[in-house]
């Protein structure tokens, strides 16, 4: 745990040496029912790296805290905390994630600017004190893989039935997220195609696609 | 039906035609070998075997053609078969046949096997018919057997079908391994927390409650839109602008985790 500290700091520092940020998240989205779920998992553990061991399991409590930034059609600007429960001596995070770019179909992932540092567990209190209101709250339990650079998240969203109580839980859906990610600096396009080719070898099992947040409101 | 009857005579009267020919070139040698073989010389006789050859290549020719019918399609019938004379028919044959009978018919018109099958089958039955009891108790044990034996890799081969098709079915059918409005009822959840909000909503109310009257009523009703729409209702409580500071105001008081 300390080495994957010192790992953050490191890469923290190096960031701040050669003035390249990590700030772009490449995304695709998908989900699996429960009944598919221990499929896919075998299948992850033989294509991603982190195999020798079992797959590493979290369980996340994230809140979105929103502030307004100006009159109605602003959209207001989102933040998000995150704490890990099952170790709970690990700071927390706080996480900006921008407008989600889609792109022309040539451009194979979501494009989002996603800026993260390491916090302790007066976040909250400060956000607050900010003016940030708590605009929603979930639980988020699953699997991560690491293959190369991309990390892939099998998770399933919680609903807090009672507020600040994490153990009364209830899922949101019969499915299980998968999330398919990398965090790079602008401009490094590359990658997106590593992570179209990795999603096709999930097909058909997991459809990981490009989804539209716009779309999905409505 | 007219058409094919035709293209059936004309393709009889051409193969007549080629019969006839080479029974008449067959005639020929024969004759000068009867009447000629002390002045016959080997050329002459090979222009024979030419002629009878070439014969036999043009009617090979016409049988093959594309148009012709296929004879093999075409039973020849024999209706009656009479012990007496028949002067047609002997007239129709040269001479050769004078009756329409019981002996000859079979072997005319081939309806018994061929020579050499015939024989064999009947080195076979008589082979059969010479074996001892025992020996044919003991073939019959092999039959038998050698029909469990192809019986038993049949079990197995029809089994190993069944599993291979069952498992197929299974494989087409295990296709909906996720749903497309899952990924979407869970990306809306954590990307703008819809479904996620209903229950924040009475909570932030049930705190909210010792504010001033005028702000919860405000409040309230911002809350119960924001459940019942998710995103929407964000917007919408802000349409009221000067909420918008004693919403931050209320927003600190609300916090769950406001200590």
């Amino acid at each position: 745990m300390a080495s994957q500290i010192s790992t953050a700091m490191d890469s923290l520092n190096a960031a701040v040496k050669s003035n390249i940020i990590p700030n772009q998240e490449y995304l695709l989205q998908g989900s699996v029912m429960d009944s598919a779920v221990e499929v896919l998992l075998q299948r992850l553990r033989g294509l991603c790296d982190n195999v020798d061991s079992r797959p590493e399991t979290f369980r996340d409590h994230e809140m979105c805290f929103s502030i307004r930034r100006g009159p109605p059609p602003e959209q207001p600007l989102s933040l998000r905390v995150r704490r890990a429960l099952d170790h709970q001596d690990m700071p927390w995070q706080l996480r900006y994630i921008g407008q989600p770019e889609l792109g022309d179909k040539s451009r194979p992932t979501i494009v989002r600017s996603s800026i993260d540092i390491a916090t302790s567990s007066t976040v909250v209190e400060f956000l607050t004190e900010l003016g940030c209101r708590i605009d929603f709250e979930y639980i988020v339990q699953g699997y991560m893989f690491r293959k190369g650079r991309m990390k892939v998240t099998v998770a399933k969203i919680f609903k807090m039935v009672q507020v600040k109580i994490p153990d009364n839980v209830e899922p949101i859906s019969q499915s299980y997220l998968v999330e398919l990610s990398v965090l790079a600096p602008r401009g490094q396009d590359a990658i997106a195609e590593d992570m179209r080719i990795f999603a096709e070898q999930l097909r058909p099992l997991v459809q990981l696609e490009k989804i539209d947040y716009k779309r999905l409101s409505h | 039906m007219q058409r094919e009857e035709k293209q059936l005579d004309s393709a009889l009267e051409a193969i007549i035609l080629r019969v006839s020919d080479l029974k008449s070139a067959i005639a020929g040698m024969l004759y000068k070998l009867e009447h000629e073989y002390e002045t016959l010389n080997w050329p002459n006789f090979l222009d024979n075997f030419a002629i009878i050859s070439g014969h036999l290549t043009s009617l090979s020719k016409i049988l093959g053609h594309d148009k012709a019918p296929n004879m093999r399609n075409f039973t020849i019938l024999p209706l009656l078969l009479s012990p007496e004379k028949d002067e047609d028919l002997l007239r129709m044959t040269e001479g050769r046949i004078s009756t329409f009978a019981h002996d000859l018919v079979p072997d005319y018109l081939r309806t018994k096997p061929e020579p050499m099958a015939e024989q064999k089958m009947n080195h076979l039955e008589l082979k059969a018919s010479n074996l001892t009891f025992e020996a044919s108790q003991d073939s019959n044990k092999q039959v038998a057997q050698y029909n469990k034996v192809v019986s038993h890799v049949w079990d197995i081969a029809y089994k190993a079908r069944e599993e291979w098709e069952g498992e197929a079915g299974a494989r087409a059918a295990q296709v909906q391994t996720s749903s497309s409005a899952d990924t979407h009822t869970l990306v809306a959840a954590i990307g703008m927390g819809k479904g996620l909000k209903s229950d924040s909503g009475p909570m932030a109310q049930s705190r909210v409650s010792p504010g001033p009257p005028g702000i919860m009523a405000g409040r309230s009703g911002g809350q119960a839109q924001a459940a019942g729409q998710g995103q929407i209702g964000v917007g919408q409580m802000g349409k009221a602008p000067s909420a918008i500071k004693t919403n931050i105001k209320a927003a600190s008081q609300i916090h769950p985790y406001g200590r």
